[in-house]
């Protein structure tokens, strides 16, 4: 059973090179204990560049140094993102804990060594995932991915955790 | 080509029922299943097993430990209201509650839940502190809920990047100190989706408190969690007690390591991990006269009795600065009470700490909450910006000596000039 997933197409809303980032960073620590995601969606990147909200598209991504979400990460920065339409992370690697609570939560996040020489603010990128790459549209160029393991594959198609152990408990 | 330890484990505890090559995807059964009630977790989990995955009873309640030891003591009607939800469900599910015995991830190794052989999943990733006994003991995040809903969980056998220790810690340099080292030399990400293995000719000289504090700190090298081969000494504290039968395992002798390294102890001076990250390591004698107006010392990665013991080494006879405010927390009650027994409460009260039953509260601000502008030396587990209070504050992860030094001074101060 390998039914892929559905390729993305978008824009990188914004390339976040720092390694080791806290993501916590994206809406300002002092909101993390907020849970409203349009609140959350009104601060996100607000700090890096005013006019992110404003600007940023359904369908967009963005792209991340290594260790993406080292520390001690909330869930608002990305209930923020998403709420804004960002529809997956790219990143050069990701940190262990980050990595499992967001696909968790349904949201793809794409490991991509080198990602970061790839591609630039706005520029335009496809993730195609039965040929495991990342192409940048806009000025040519591919990477390879790092594959999902069936689990998480079948979590990310699910749209998080609790649907995919759905399904799993309904097939034996 | 032989097997490292988690190999070991998780392969005896999956569906093969032996050992996995490292990127194997299995079926696996957790020997243990732990979690603490927090909003957000274990009241989240409660419901979607009820009302989205429909599940009413957990399968085999005995392998199942939940702690109450967050929002404790409470300070509002609604903490006490959330506890009485997991003490109710516990009642209901025939499941172990450990409430007010200490910090979980401890008490977890002090009711046998930390088998040598056993694999162990928590959401919280500090329960990697098992591993000093040998214990494979992941925190799967939210995937937790599967092992509360499923029988087994699907999981990739972690590779395994294996550190040898050897060499002597020196007067003043203490478990903590390792870690941050860990820290400093790998980097935050050399063992990301690993398990860090721990071993070496001086492990054995480190004591089993020592091992729970590096191995409970793993998470920090990115690693998912982290392991010692039991010794002597960890079969010996964890057997007697354990809550299930199995066979201790260890690692062979030519397991495939994804990385080894060498790391002297000998040359360690104390280390302090400057805000706000848990990578930001330096030299503690590079921030000696910073003022703080905090300490804490506790949580469950120190806050054992070779902790309380230093503090003590360095307080006795001294007083903390007047206005600084240090807080010491045994990280259970049954390390609080051996504390009393060997009179180690006496000088840290007469020298002016303020001890407290034990609890996680501290250690994320909850209470000793500082303002914006305060600085903390602390031995808790993390010092990203707002833990333990005002996202303007600042805290200082240091070893309890370093912190029992600094309370003296008021400012960072060296431990050396203290011990005997």
């Amino acid at each position: 059973m390998s039914s892929e997933l559905a390729n993305l197409r978008g824009r990188i809303a914004y390339v976040i090179e720092a390694a080791d980032f806290d993501v916590d960073q994206i809406i300002g620590v002092e909101n993390i204990r907020l849970t409203d995601p349009d609140a959350l969606a009104a601060l996100a990147m607000r700090r890096y560049d005013p006019d992110f909200a404003a600007l940023v598209k359904p369908g967009d991504m963005i792209a991340c140094g290594e260790n993406f979400g080292y520390g001690h990460p909330h869930f608002g920065p990305m209930i923020a993102l998403r709420r804004l339409g960002i529809v997956a992370v790219l990143a050069e690697s990701f940190a262990t804990g980050y990595w499992r609570e967001e696909l968790a939560e349904g949201f793809p996040q794409i490991a991509c060594p080198g990602v970061l020489g790839l591609v630039r603010r706005w520029d335009t990128v496809e993730v195609d995932w039965s040929a495991g790459v990342v192409r940048n549209l806009t000025r040519g160029g591919s990477l390879a991915l790092q594959a999902y393991s069936a689990a998480e594959r079948d979590m990310i198609r699910a749209g998080g955790l609790v649907p995919y152990l759905r399904e799993k408990m309904r097939t034996p | 080509m032989g097997y490292t330890i988690s190999e070991k484990i998780l392969g005896r505890a999956s569906t093969a029922g032996a050992p996995m090559r490292a990127g194997s995807a299995i079926e696996v059964k957790p020997d243990f299943v732990l979690g603490y009630d927090f909003p957000g977790y274990l009241d989240v989990m409660f419901r979607q097993l009820r009302e989205e995955l429909g599940c009413e009873r957990v399968v085999e309640p005995e392998r199942f430990g939940i702690f109450i030891d967050h929002m404790v003591p409470a300070t509002t009607p609604a903490e006490e209201d959330f506890h009485a939800i997991t003490r109710s469900w516990c009642r209901a599910n025939h499941v172990r509650l450990h409430e007010r015995e200490g910090i979980g991830h401890q008490v977890a190794a002090e009711a046998g839940y930390a088998v040598p052989g056993a694999f162990v999943v928590h959401f919280d990733g500090h329960v990697s502190q098992l591993g000093a006994f040998g214990t494979l003991a992941i925190g799967i995040h939210q995937q937790l809920l599967e092992a509360f809903a499923r029988e087994r969980i699907t999981f990739t056998v972690p590779h395994t990047t294996r550190v040898n220790l050897r060499g002597r810690l020196q007067r003043g340099v203490m478990a903590r100190d390792v870690f941050h080292h860990l820290v400093r030399v790998l980097g935050p990400r050399s063992c990301r989706f690993q398990v860090l293995e721990l071993g070496g000719q001086a492990l054995p000289t480190l004591s089993l408190e020592g091992r729970q504090t590096i191995t409970g700190l793993a998470m920090f090298t990115g690693a998912l969690s982290s392991i010692c081969n039991p010794d002597q000494d960890a079969l010996d504290y964890a057997l007697p007690r354990a809550l299930k039968q199995l066979e201790p395992v260890s690692s062979d002798e030519d397991a495939n390591f994804a990385a080894v390294h060498d790391i002297d102890l000998s040359g360690l001076a104390p280390i302090v991990v400057v805000p706000p990250s848990p990578a930001a390591t330096a030299d503690l004698v590079d921030y000696l006269g910073l003022p703080v107006q905090a300490g804490y010392l506790g949580s469950c990665a120190s806050g054992r009795l070779e902790d309380l013991r230093a503090a003590v080494l360095v307080l006795s006879g001294r007083k903390v600065s007047p206005g600084f405010a240090l807080h010491v927390v045994p990280t259970s009650r049954a390390i609080m009470a051996q504390a009393a027994a060997e009179g180690l409460l006496t000088p840290l009260i007469e020298a002016g700490a303020f001890i407290s039953s034990s609890s996680c509260d501290y250690c994320y601000g909850r209470i000793a909450t500082m303002s914006a502008g305060q600085r903390a030396v602390s031995t808790g587990t993390l010092n990203v910006r707002g833990r333990m209070g005002s996202p303007d504050s600042e805290i200082y992860l240091c070893n309890a000596a370093a912190v029992a030094a600094s309370a003296i001074e008021g400012r960072i101060a060296d431990p050396r000039h203290y011990l005997p």
